[in-house]
């Protein structure tokens, strides 16, 4: 997978690991802007309420 | 083994370790989001409404239910029938008060919010919506995360009897004192938060404060409670309370 992304990179070996570095950097923001939050509530941090709050977090 | 053979078991098994790395990394990053990342993020939302209550309160406008109540709470007669006699409703995800507790750090300062709801809980306290205003007579019910956005109520468990809930609305300091060590109930056990919170030994009406969070720690098979009562209030005017001070 990485090797065929790799190979897919236009440009010398420096622009290539250019490109890979700004496409990690996405990754990462993607996952902590989006994805994480979103997955965050699914585990049992948040229940620290007693009542229908339950409901809505969990 | 011929050529072709050989070349999908490299296949696979280079295909295998990258998506073991990738999950390690994932979950490495999720870690770190949780740590890290959330307390990050909730500790400049918290300071942002604390900061925001406080410049609302220096130029006068007070969140606090109808002004500042007499010392001895009960609301003076001859307020005059044009002032509503009705607390002013909290707005859902706003803060209205700074909780101090001394026992959990001498700069220990949580923004209090209306509603218990996952986004509010990220950027502070948040007070059960059905429950008593700050300083009523009733039980005015607060909710906290134990671990992630902040850790506010992280040292929960160290809450001893005696030790001060001190809260502000702007125009009085409200000085709760707690009652109990930390009990440890069920997630469906809403009955500490009734007005007279149930199993707290408390026997009759009064001016009562619960704090619940999650147990354990990382955990969401129980919930930590502690109750208070008020024990003393004073106008913001003459400053600081001793709890805080002392």
């Amino acid at each position: 997978m990485y090797g065929w992304i790799w190979r897919h990179l236009p440009g010398n070996t420096w622009v290539k690991a250019l490109i890979s570095l700004v496409l990690v950097l996405a990754v990462v923001f993607v996952l902590f802007q989006y994805v994480f939050p979103w997955a965050e509530p699914l585990l049992p941090f948040n229940d620290v309420t007693v009542d229908q709050g339950m409901a809505a977090v969990r | 083994m011929t050529l072709r053979g050989r070349t999908a078991v490299r296949w696979t098994v280079r295909t295998l370790s990258e998506t073991c790395l990738t999950v390690g990394a994932l979950i490495v990053l999720f870690v770190v989001y949780l740590l890290f990342w959330t307390g990050v993020r909730a500790d400049s939302a918290m300071d942002g409404e604390i900061g925001k209550l406080r410049h609302q309160w220096a130029t006068g406008e007070t969140t606090g239910p109808g002004g500042t109540p007499p010392p001895d709470g009960k609301r003076a007669p001859g307020r005059g029938p044009t002032r509503d006699a009705r607390p002013r409703p909290y707005t859902a995800g706003a803060s209205f008060a700074v909780m101090h507790i001394p026992r959990l750090g001498a700069d220990w300062a949580k923004p209090v919010l209306e509603g218990t709801t996952t986004g509010v809980l990220q950027r502070g306290l948040g007070h059960y919506d059905r429950t008593a205003h700050l300083g009523e007579t009733g039980n005015f019910s607060v909710a906290g995360h134990r671990r992630t956005y902040g850790d506010p109520f992280k040292d929960f468990p160290r809450l001893r009897p005696g030790d001060a809930v001190v809260l502000t609305d702007g125009a009085t300091w409200f000085t709760y004192r707690i009652d109990n060590r930390p009990y440890t109930t069920l997630p469906g056990d809403i009955g500490v938060i009734d007005p007279v919170p149930r199993k707290s030994g408390f026997n009759g009406p009064g001016r009562y404060l619960t704090l619940t969070t999650c147990e354990p720690e990382w955990g969401h098979s129980h919930r930590l409670i502690a109750w208070a009562h008020l024990d003393s209030t004073q106008p913001v005017a003459q400053g600081r309370p001793s709890a805080l001070t002392g």
